[in-house]
């Protein structure tokens, strides 16, 4: 031991501290041992047992965008949920309401038995039955309606049994149900979300939305959008938004009226006048085009437009006028326009910003075009076409209904291919439908449409409704007024096929049940084969005949068996397994792209329009005289440089910026900015918008502790100027009333929002979706006892849920795309009045039923139309006759 | 009412002559029923076949203990009254908001949590398998904890009846095993909340005996100090925070 050198500790720290010091000593360690997070998931342990946890990969719906998902189930329930790596899109990632979605399997006030009315509607009295039971009175009420409609044959009887959804991600299965029932009245609820997005798109390049190549882009203008928080495809969006501003050193610059977590985090943010983004944008089109940056040789070749048009079409959009109307300055528009068309490649992004207006659909075209003239489209890092991939039908398909739905597709708005939905009780108020069996699928109207005091009154009101099911497994305000809920389970409990256009590597994914449905209860698809089977029990009406499948599980494995790629992997087996498919490659540990086996990035596909007609495809083929390829009587592609490609989804396959569509019925078949009643307000007056937040959807998840403990109030936004100048504090009682009614909430006052706007986000206010959403668990204490449970107990340390703003909303609609106008309803904000109490909702029916009448006026046949569209070169003596559509949308 | 119970310090040797064990005997069956009653009272709704027994043969007895239903319950024909009551069952002991009856919710605050584990083990261990005969049901239900408390106490009884008294004695201990562990730290509390809440005198009435008839069975062998413990446990419910709204900026950030 004499020998043995001896040192101090504090030798030892002088050695330590010499080697963290040296640059070549920083790699040295263990590479044996890694810490677990460095795996990047895809394996679990309990931390009290050690044991595995079993992997269950499946797709998330706590919202819409579907990211891919591994349960980790442990003695049969589901104790953690993380990203799937396999998912080429959401690249192992959830999303905070991801993470929280198996508090849903859970939720104490989930409805896990059917339930039969027995009060008055709304009373909340109720009396348990079976699915059995709940399925047979169904099939009775379906039944009876196509008794009816056989009797007198009149199959226009069947369109009185109605499906209104919210999300429907069966992956056509409730299709399948209403046509096998032989009804076309289906509404869902995009004239609420993006519809006139959809119709500002699809007739300009097929699909409705864009796939922007954020990661590869160099500049990006974001137009209305809080991708980084919770615009379509968040997750996957911003992730790749990220990766092209960080990463890449893309420059972003952000329109929004609110400083939203994506303006704060853009190189440049700008607020402009709501609904003025169209100006912005056409002023944009106006100098690249007249500044001679635009890309000839795309819009030669790939839009049915010419430059000389284009120019003279953007004469009047100059940055000048783009300031008048919008506040953003003309010199900052010339820059960025310049910018854009001179940065390659480059993209815009748009969502609910620009198109929730009235003419919402002219705003998103205008956006749109910016892309096409500088020659960006499917370009890497550009503004790309959504890839997805579709799976077959099981046959034998139902044929549509015989005879179409004036409800799903009101003759008023022939271009708004997305429903209508706001407008179906109006309608069905003033006699022009009628319905027998009004089925309600995740949807929650009473709450999340605007005037949603009318939905409550209509839904509560037996003699337009006569009977009301709802499928939702929770108490939300809509539910609460049905006759019969026969509750779906969660989707961590049931099977749907998936392809959601997320990224730009398509793929297929599933959902599958993570663990067996808690308590006996029934997913959704097997009450549809139950109901069927009830209403045609013999098959005697030919309807059995489109449900004949003994499991759920067969009816998947019909989706996947014989898709060709897939079906050689395993079909049905290999996506319970992976969840998703194909596997592209996997997560690089350093760059988070995807890789190959050599670490190579997996490219996506590009210029998906320039790809070759296939020769089969060509025989028979005729090509006319503007270079569009026929083929029995439909257009397959378009002559390029004496090429056959197969171009875009529009009649000509080219980019139709010029949309004789729109036209048709006397709405400008070019992008304008039209402005808007809103942008005519009193100077005492504010624009009311409303917002989503990163931690909740619009309505489905204020019950879940996690995100309600995160996010619970919405106080509205307000400028301070505009808050001083109605001696309004940050925190006061505040009055924001509408034309209908008034709310009492609270004022937040920040520099964040535009002067001329008061902001108020949704997800809050609930007066119904359990004790949570509600905070009842406070107001009712021994009638909603937890009991010892101490997270809900004591650590729900807030007594504010918040206000809910929809019942001042007003109904105004654009007439194009049909789209719910949820930006232009202006309002005064002033101190709250003697009496006012916090929470207070105020609203009227009677002034919804005017707006309702208010809004037609805008449709194509109404007055306002005409007026505001004088330019437009038709016949306006001769426009098309108002018709039903065939079939419905 | 009260059910008199041997202490469970009471030995096989102890118990000695006929005359105790019938006594014993005759004691745990009664028990046995009244169990077995509560439990069918409160596991599912009521049908002819239970409102027939309660208002016919069960009406002198129950009213001999003081468990008076009044003369609408006793009048009202029995397919509404039959209705009523599901409408209240299920709005009491069912529906979203309600005064959810499985000890996972109380515990956890989540449905089909370790608790129901804990039960399900216990009906097993004893012999048992539980069955859902509708959906959203769980091993963990009040009524089925009562129900199978009955079960053991019907197999006690039996035992006796036969002078297994080392049997008799297992299955004793199980059972208050089983209500010490599983049923005493939240029954009795949740039964006096659900009787606040129930609208319905038929459901208040049995609630109010079910607790008085748990507090009864665990004051048999458990002793004062433990029993505080358990009084105070039964007590808990949501705490009122004393939180100022206004304290935080309103943003809600």
């Amino acid at each position: 031991m004499s020998d043995s050198l001896k040192y101090t500790r504090r030798d030892f720290m002088k050695i330590g501290g010499a080697m963290g010091a040296a640059a070549g000593a920083a790699g040295l360690a263990s590479r044996r041992l890694v810490a677990m997070e460095n795996e990047l998931g895809g394996t679990d342990f309990s931390p009290t047992t050690g044991a595995e946890r079993q992997a269950v990969p499946y797709t998330c719906l706590a919202c819409n965008i579907e990211d891919g998902g591994v349960a980790y189930v442990e003695n049969g329930r589901i104790v953690k949920l993380e990203g799937n790596m396999d998912h080429p899109n959401t690249r192992g990632k959830l999303c905070a309401k991801g993470n929280s979605g198996f508090l849903h399997v859970y939720d104490p006030d989930r409805i896990m038995t059917p339930l039969l009315r027995t009060g008055k509607r709304g009373e909340g009295k109720w009396k348990r039955i079976s699915y059995d039971e709940a399925t047979t009175l169904l099939a009775q009420k379906l039944r009876e309606v196509i008794d009816r409609a056989n009797t007198d044959q009149r199959p226009e009887i069947l369109n009185e049994i109605v499906f209104k959804w919210g999300r429907d991600r069966s992956g056509g299965a409730v299709g399948r149900f209403m046509h096998a029932l032989g009804s076309n009245a289906m509404l869902n609820h995009t004239n609420i979300c993006e519809s006139s997005k959809k119709v500002g798109l699809e007739p300009s390049w097929g699909p409705d939305i864009e796939s922007c190549d954020w990661a590869n882009t160099k500049y990006i203008l974001n137009f209305g959008s809080n991708v980084l928080e919770t615009a379509y495809f968040m997750n996957p969006n911003s992730q790749r938004l990220v990766d092209g501003v960080v990463g890449n050193k893309a420059k972003l610059v952000s329109f929004d009226v609110r400083m939203s977590n994506t303006s704060g985090f853009a190189d440049e943010a700008y607020f402009p006048y709501p609904g003025t983004d169209a100006a912005i944008a056409l002023a944009i089109c106006h100098v690249i085009m007249n500044e001679d940056l635009y890309d000839a040789d795309f819009i030669r070749d790939w839009t049915n437009v010419t430059a000389e048009q284009l120019i003279e079409h953007l004469k009047p959009y100059t940055p000048e006028y783009a300031e008048d109307e919008s506040g953003v300055p003309a010199k900052d528009i010339r820059r960025i326009a310049r910018e854009f068309a001179t940065t390659k490649p480059a993209t815009t992004f748009s969502y609910r910003g620009p198109c929730k207006h009235v003419w919402g659909a002219y705003q998103e075209a205008a956006i749109h075009m910016i892309n096409v003239i500088t020659g960006n489209v499917e370009k890497k890092g550009g503004y790309c076409l959504p890839r997805g991939m579709g799976w077959p039908q099981p046959e034998p398909v139902p044929p549509k209904g015989k005879t179409a739905s004036v409800i799903a597709a009101p003759p008023l708005y022939p271009l708004a291919s997305h429903h209508v939905s706001t407008h179906a009780p109006y309608m069905i108020m003033k006699g022009e439908a009628k319905v027998s069996v009004w089925m309600s699928y995740y949807d929650n109207p009473v709450y999340t449409y605007p005037s949603s005091h009318v939905w409550k009154d209509f839904l509560t009101d037996e003699n337009l409704v006569p009977f009301l099911v709802s499928f939702s497994p929770y108490m939300s305000e809509t539910t609460e007024q049905a006759d019969l809920i026969i509750p779906d389970v969660t989707y961590l409990e049931r099977h749907d096929p998936e392809s959601m256009p997320s990224g730009l590597y398509p793929c297929l994914s599933i959902r599958q049940p993570v663990i067996k449905p808690l308590g006996g209860t029934q997913e959704f698809r097997q009450t549809l084969i139950d109901v069927i089977r009830k209403v045609d029990p013999d098959g005697s009406l030919g309807i059995k005949q489109y449900f004949a499948f003994d499991t759920v599980e067969d009816w998947m494995k019909a989706h996947f068996d014989n898709i060709p790629g897939l079906k050689e992997d395993g079909g049905w087996n290999f996506m319970k397994k992976k969840g998703v498919w194909p596997i592209y490659g996997e997560v690089d540990k350093e760059t988070a792209k995807i890789v190959d086996k050599n670490g190579n990035e997996v490219d996506p596909d590009y210029g998906l329009y320039t790809k070759e007609v296939s020769a089969s495809d060509m025989e028979g083929a005729e090509v006319t005289a503007d270079g569009t390829i026929m083929k029995d009587g439909h257009a397959i592609g378009v002559q390029v440089d004496g090429r056959n490609r197969v171009g875009f989804g529009t009649p000509s396959r080219r980019i139709e910026l010029y949309k004789e569509s729109y036209r048709k019925y006397g709405f400008n078949p070019l992008p304008v900015y039209k402005r808007l009643p809103s942008r005519d307000k009193q100077p005492n007056e504010l624009v009311l918008t409303t917002y989503k937040v990163n931690v909740h959807t619009q309505s489905r998840t204020a019950s879940l502790k996690y995100l309600a403990e995160l996010y619970h109030k919405n106080p509205a936004w307000i400028n301070p100027k505009t808050a001083a100048a109605r001696g309004i504090r940050d925190g006061e009682l505040i009055r924001v009333a509408s034309k209908l009614g008034h709310i009492v909430t609270r004022a937040h006052v920040t520099e964040g929002i535009h002067p001329e706007v008061v902001a108020i986000s949704t997800a809050c206010g609930h007066s119904a979706y359990g004790r949570l959403a509600q905070l009842k668990q406070r107001e009712k204490a021994a009638e909603y006892a937890q009991g010892g449970e101490a997270d809900i107990d004591n650590n729900v340390w807030w007594n504010d849920k918040g206000v809910h703003p929809n019942p001042i909303i007003r109904l105004a609609v654009d007439p194009i795309g049909g789209s719910q106008g949820w930006f232009d309803t202006v309002v005064t904000v002033s101190k709250a009045q003697p009496g006012d109490n916090y929470g207070d909702v105020v609203s009227s029916i009677e002034e919804s039923v005017n707006d309702y009448e208010e809004t037609l006026r805008y449709a194509y046949t109404g007055d306002l139309h005409r007026a505001n569209h004088k330019e437009v070169d038709i016949d306006w003596d001769n426009l098309p006759e108002p018709e039903l559509h065939a079939s419905g949308h | 009412m009260r059910i008199e119970m041997l202490n469970t310090s009471t030995s096989r040797e102890e118990m000695g002559s006929q005359t105790d064990i019938s006594e014993r005997m005759a004691e745990t069956d009664a028990l046995a029923h009244l169990y077995r009653f509560v439990a069918r009272v409160l596991e599912e709704e009521a049908d002819d076949t239970l409102l027939d027994l309660i208002r016919g043969e069960l009406r002198g007895p129950l009213e001999a203990l003081g468990l008076h239903f009044d003369e609408e319950f006793h009048n009202t024909p029995l397919e509404a009254l039959r209705e009523t009551l599901a409408e209240e069952y299920t709005c009491l002991f069912v529906a979203p908001g309600c005064i959810s009856p499985y000890a996972s919710v109380f515990e956890t605050g989540c449905m089909f949590k370790e608790p129901a584990d804990r039960a399900i083990e216990a009906y097993r261990a004893a012999g048992w398998d539980y069955h859902r005969r509708m959906s959203g049901e769980f091993p963990d239900h009040i009524g089925t904890m009562l129900g199978f408390c009955g079960l053991l106490a019907e197999a006690e009884a039996d035992a006796l009846a036969i002078t297994e008294l080392e049997r008799s004695d297992e299955l004793r201990d199980r059972r208050e095993r089983f209500l010490l562990d599983q049923l005493g730290s939240w029954g009795p509390g949740w039964c006096q909340r659900a009787a606040e809440a129930a609208m319905h005198p038929f459901y208040k009435t049995v609630l109010s005996l079910t607790e008085s008839l748990l507090w009864s069975e665990l004051s048999q062998f458990v002793d004062r100090r433990r029993l505080r413990d358990l009084a105070e446990l039964n007590r808990r419910e949501p705490k009122r925070l004393d939180y100022d709204a206004d304290f935080r900026k309103a943003s809600g950030l």
